[in-house]
């Protein structure tokens, strides 16, 4: 409902008194945004997928993110895995709420990211916690050659309630698509342990079929079973401004990152 | 290593073995995890939001008896203070959108006006021992509430950058109404009561229709299927509150009239209540 009470000390500004809630109001704030950081490049490194599998996986990967320093600004999400998998099941089983979860899961990506920063420190990137990036992001990058973050957003007890179960609706992937989005970043990269999207998990079903681009309403209504990103990411893309596609690569195959950064069609593209 | 490496001790349970091994996006698995149980980590905490435009704005003459009810209402209950916004989040939201910025900084921006509030808020409870708490302190809340009875914060919850976009427009969608609703969700709160500058929910605004009417309870399913081109609170919290698993309604009080908030902290039905549908009393 409107506030229009006069006895209220009012700033002058276009929402003056104005109930925020009000739709009118809400659709009238549409208009440009302005990209903060468009020349940087968010790439996710998975946790699962990539981080859980250890050296063979995660050091020739960081070796190409090495290679393409000179040419590609990039800060790098890192995910948090079977850690994260073990702690939801102890968790659940205690009673513990959404929120509680989320804080818990947060550390496990936290040691993700750090153990990359520490592997990438030589070259000069360093690790941000969440308050950091808020302050510090763009003076880091003119600083320095590169930053690590926690792929998870730091929504820790306000963490969502979500549509289904009780596990936290974002974790790593809506965290870096987010940070992609708010800076209006050149792109978003996710690295996993598939080539992209298929009809259903490649690693179980050898009839799953390739999907090398869809929007992502398309892909919200295909309601497939499982997928290589979360969901809240799809959901994000539909209201995007600035960050309106995001690329699934294997981070298994070497040259993967190097192509997707070089704006190649490699792996799987989601549009808005 | 070429299989990501899992734990090597089974895990206690089935779906503990199912969460090891299995896709966190598949429906089959998240179903399964609605079947654990709910533990309450604060069930005799009750979240009370001051609202930014309809109290804080007003100054002494809307605060200064709504401290004194809160103060006179601490031997009985417990309560987290979370503090709205208001007109300087208004005038901000709009220097910004013509900036050209985007909304995960309009939260940045936002917050540090709630935190403001707090802020204040703070101030005026201060020698009754009454502290403000960072979200990063949330860790020594229940010492504060079990020692002093109540604790101040802010009630943007702590998205920054992170907030997602808006449905419509470049208002960060989740406020200081959805973060106090989910303090009060995750802890499992006796109660979520909200203090504005009206008496609850009304048929149309009472400022200017004299024919409306005052609705004093209403299902969450029933509001979000009226789709009013404007609410009493913010449209996230109506969709949290269909999916919350701890709170199934919320209260609406009029803080400019003295007595309310006592009345709803002591289960009166004060304002409006919306509840959720098969949690009804």
């Amino acid at each position: 409902m409107s506030n229009h009470n006069s006895e209220s000390q009012h700033v002058q500004s276009s929402l003056m008194r104005e109930s925020l809630m009000d739709k009118g109001l809400i659709s009238r704030t549409d208009g440009p945004v302005c990209s903060i950081l468009p020349d940087v490049n968010v790439i996710q490194i998975g946790g699962r997928s990539i981080m859980d599998r250890g050296r063979s996986a995660l050091l020739p990967l960081l070796e190409e993110i090495v290679g393409n320093q000179s040419s590609h600004r990039m800060i790098i999400g890192v995910g948090a895995g079977v850690r994260s998998r073990h702690i939801f099941s102890v968790g659940l089983d205690l009673g513990l709420p959404t929120g509680a979860l989320a804080v818990l899961s947060a550390k496990d990506a936290a040691q993700n990211a750090y153990m990359v920063s520490c592997l990438l420190a030589q070259h000069g990137f360093v690790y941000l916690e969440a308050p950091f990036v808020v302050q510090l992001l763009p003076a880091m990058l003119a600083a320095a050659r590169g930053a690590v973050f926690n792929g998870i957003p730091p929504y820790a007890l306000w963490e969502h309630p979500p549509a289904l179960g009780k596990l936290p609706p974002h974790g790593s992937d809506a965290g870096t698509y987010l940070i992609g989005e708010v800076f209006g970043a050149r792109s978003v990269i996710y690295l996993k342990d598939v080539d992209g999207l298929y009809t259903a998990d490649p690693h179980i079903d050898p009839n799953a079929e390739f999907i090398r681009e869809i929007c992502a309403h398309e892909l919200i209504e295909k309601n497939l079973s499982t997928l290589p990103v979360e969901p809240a990411v799809l959901h994000l893309l539909t209201r995007a401004k600035l960050m309106k596609e995001v690329r699934i690569v294997n981070g298994l195959v070497p040259g993967n990152l190097t192509r997707a950064l070089a704006g190649e069609p490699i792996g799987t593209v989601i549009r808005r | 290593m070429d299989k990501p490496e899992t734990e090597n001790e089974a895990s206690a349970t089935a779906l503990g073995n199912q969460l090891l091994s299995g896709s966190l996006t598949d429906a089959t698995l998240l179903k399964a995890t609605e079947q654990t149980p709910d533990f309450a980590i604060l069930p005799w905490v009750n979240v009370v939001k001051i609202g930014g435009q309809s109290i804080m704005d007003r100054g002494r003459s809307a605060v200064y008896p709504l401290v004194q009810e809160i103060v006179d209402n601490l031997p009985r209950h417990k309560m987290i203070l979370g503090t709205g916004a208001g007109t300087r989040a208004r005038h901000i939201y709009s220097l910004a959108i013509d900036l050209g910025l985007p909304t995960g900084v309009l939260t940045v921006l936002g917050t540090a006006v709630a935190w403001q509030n707090a802020q204040m808020l703070h101030y005026l409870l201060a020698q009754y021992g009454i502290p403000f708490i960072e979200p990063e302190g949330f860790g020594t809340l229940p010492h504060y509430l079990m020692e002093r009875n109540a604790v101040v914060c802010q009630g943007m919850p702590p998205y920054k950058l992170w907030e997602h976009n808006p449905a419509s427009g470049r208002i960060p969608p989740q406020r200081t109404d959805c973060g106090c609703f989910l303090m009060a969700e995750v802890f499992a709160a006796r109660k979520m009561i909200y203090v504005k500058d009206e008496d609850g929910l009304h048929t149309s605004d009472p400022k200017k229709d004299s024919s409306s009417r005052h609705i004093p309870r209403i299902s969450v399913e029933e509001l979000l299927a009226m789709d009013l081109d404007d609410l009493i609170v913010e449209r996230a919290v109506l969709d949290f509150m269909t999916r919350a698993r701890n709170i199934h309604e919320i209260q609406f009080v009029n803080g400019l009239k003295p007595g309310q908030l006592t009345a709803a902290l002591e289960g009166e039905p004060v304002g409006t209540i919306i509840y959720k549908n098969g949690t009804a009393r």
